[in-house]
């Protein structure tokens, strides 16, 4: 019961005042846990002029375990999944280094920077990874053309 | 203070009647800083770890349960994940007061409890003083709730419906305000004296009240169909529409009716309002109509227009294959011309201008016609002498053909008549042979009159020369 009470604080939080490029909705208005998340792909990133959904489940046991974060438009970048789930590595959502202080408008904020600097080294999909360290301009072309075909603005 | 001592802590705190601290309406802002990072409220009973991280009580002691791993007397601090082994509920002085003095609104608000206080002070104001507090309901039967303070006088359950004494309608007991009467006296006679709290004086139709104008009491429910025929109840003239400023009680406004000029001349402005009406009505169908008029006469123009280009062009072209090129090259210039005014001119002289150009080439297309006629007629005129003359030749030829043959044959028929008549008539042999012979003397003739005479033995038809020629 406690984590509903600070779930609907902080999203009433994160309408109120939204960080820059991020707009939080409710994925159905009688489930607290999963959210639906609009982001602008952030400027000056091969990610910019898109708008990329993003699911975020948070677990009943919020805030002592982590939400989980799946992109549900489809991304070229070395953090994020390329199948179905678009599950996205992020390192502050890793069940041993969450902390319960940590806040949902954080860990978007956290995402969308990741947008904007993609971590190789922390890579999930290593060929992305690699070409983003040794041909980042067939990178960018690819990134965004994703962009462009799959997180049009529609 | 070690993680066992800490959750054994729990089972001593743990109380019924607390509020929920946590659900409270905070009323002023507060520091973000006074926030527990486990519920995000303002810090309820907190406790300081080693790392000199604070959460409350509670919050830690989930996050233990959550975090500890069982065989270690260690977990990690929730913000810092510094292992932890020791806690300590001695927290600053200056920290708890801060968070005690933060404003928040009751928790009976909804019930119609208008209190802010501190939130330190919150548990005592709902257990004290709150009269909205809903308290289960004396009677053990009843499992309603009731408010507080209308348990105040008796301890009784004000769940019964009775009855209310004037609209007869089935009220629940505790909607009634209950008046300071001694608890002795009987439903009855408290159902009669209270003054009601929200249906007597809202609700109840069966109140009575006075009417304003005549000054009559009357029953609330009555109140409506009362002002509509109070004789008091001062009203317009009827004729205030037409401007008959007069406002009078309802009891005289017959008298100013009959004398008022406004109201008899009433029908008439009646009659032509509707008028108007109509007529207006008609304007507008009318407006319509002629809209759409114009917009189909300006679709026309426009075609005619570009028709009228079109055929131009072509006109330019065929004319050279025509043979009034002359006629065809002054139409052209005409055409020119008009279409060289078609921009400077309005659409209607434009239009007018074509039809003109348009008759006059159909004049002339009518002369062009005529003309040929007469020359088709002379050229068949023409043929037909000549004709006329061949056939003249070829029938005096013919003649020429008949008549040699005939005189060939002449000599021939003329020995088979005589052997005949020599056969028949033997008497007349004479007479024929001489006659005979005249006739063949004279066979070039152009008369045929010598054939019948001939007599019967010949059957040749009068004046058929021809005929008789070519059946020989």
């Amino acid at each position: 019961m406690g984590s509903q009470k600070r779930i609907a604080k902080e999203l009433s939080e994160l309408t109120a005042s939204p960080p820059d490029g991020i707009t939080v909705t409710l994925l159905d208005e009688a489930n607290l846990y999963e959210w639906k998340v609009l982001m602008e792909g952030p400027e000056g990133s091969p990610y910019q002029g898109g708008i990329f959904q993003i699911r975020l489940v948070l677990p009943t046991e919020y805030p002592f375990k982590p939400p989980t974060v799946s992109f549900a438009t489809k991304i070229y970048h070395p953090n994020v999944t390329n199948d179905d789930k678009g599950s996205m590595c992020l390192g502050m959502l890793r069940p041993d280094e969450w902390k319960p202080s940590s806040k949902i408008g954080a860990v978007l904020e956290f995402a969308r920077q990741l947008l904007a600097e993609p971590m190789p080294d922390d890579a999930i999909e290593g060929r992305i990874a690699e070409q983003y360290k040794n041909d980042n301009k067939r990178y960018d072309e690819i990134a965004r053309e994703w962009t462009r075909k799959h997180a049009n603005k529609t | 203070m070690n993680i066992q001592d800490f959750m054994a802590l729990e089972a001593d705190s743990s109380h019924d009647e607390l509020i929920d601290l946590r659900s409270l309406d905070f009323v002023s802002s507060y520091d973000s800083h006074l926030m527990c990072p486990i519920c995000h409220c303002p810090l309820i009973e907190p406790a300081r770890l080693q790392c000199d991280h604070v959460f409350c009580q509670k919050c830690l002691r989930s996050a233990i349960t959550t975090f500890r791993s069982a065989d270690t007397d260690e977990f990690p601090c929730p913000s810092c994940r510094t292992p932890t082994s020791q806690i300590s509920t001695s927290v600053p002085r200056l920290l708890i007061n801060m968070c005690e003095e933060i404003q928040v609104r009751c928790p009976f608000a909804t019930e119609g409890c208008q209190e802010v206080v501190p939130r330190g002070h919150i548990q005592s104001h709902v257990d004290k003083y709150c009269g909205y507090r809903l308290i289960p309901c004396p009677d053990e039967d009843c499992e309603k709730m009731s408010r507080k303070k209308d348990l105040q006088v008796e301890q009784r359950c004000m769940h019964s419906y009775c009855r209310c004494s004037r609209c007869e309608e089935d009220i629940m007991e505790q909607d009634y305000e209950v008046s300071n009467a001694p608890a002795l006296f009987n439903l009855e006679t408290i159902l009669i004296n209270c003054v009601s709290q929200e249906h007597d004086k809202e609700l109840c139709p069966s109140l009575e009240t006075t009417c304003v104008d005549c000054g009559t009491t009357i029953p609330q429910r009555n109140l409506k169909k009362h002002i509509e025929t109070c004789p008091e109840v001062v009203s317009p003239c009827m004729a205030s529409k037409y401007g008959c400023t007069a406002k009078i009680r309802r009891a005289e406004i017959a008298t100013h009716e009959q004398s008022c000029p406004l109201v008899s001349i009433g029908p008439y402005f009646e009659a032509q309002n509707t008028r108007l009406n109509s007529l207006e009505l008609k304007m507008r169908h009318l407006q319509q109509r002629n809209e759409i008029f114009e917009d189909g006469l300006s679709n026309i123009r426009s075609t005619l227009l570009e028709s009228a280009r079109a055929t131009g062009g072509n006109r330019g072209g065929r004319s050279a294959t025509e043979n009034d090129r002359s006629q065809h090259g002054r139409v052209d210039d005409d055409e020119s011309a008009n279409s060289s005014n078609v921009f400077s001119s309005n659409a209607t002289t434009y239009l007018l201008s074509l039809h003109e150009s348009l008759r006059e080439e159909v004049s002339q297309m009518s002369h062009a016609l005529t003309d040929l006629d007469a020359r088709a007629s002379m050229t068949i005129m023409n043929e037909c002498l000549r004709i006329k003359e061949d056939m003249a030749h070829t029938n005096a030829a013919v003649n020429s053909v008949r008549m040699q043959v005939q005189w060939l044959m002449n000599p021939r028929l003329h020995n088979g008549a005589r052997a005949g008549g020599m056969r028949t008539n033997a008497s007349t042999a004479g007479n024929d042979t001489t006659r005979s012979q005249l006739t063949s003397t004279s066979a070039p003739g152009p008369s045929n009159a010598a054939g019948p005479s001939l007599g019967p033995i010949r059957p040749r038809r009068p004046s058929d020369s021809g005929r008789e020629g070519t059946k020989l």
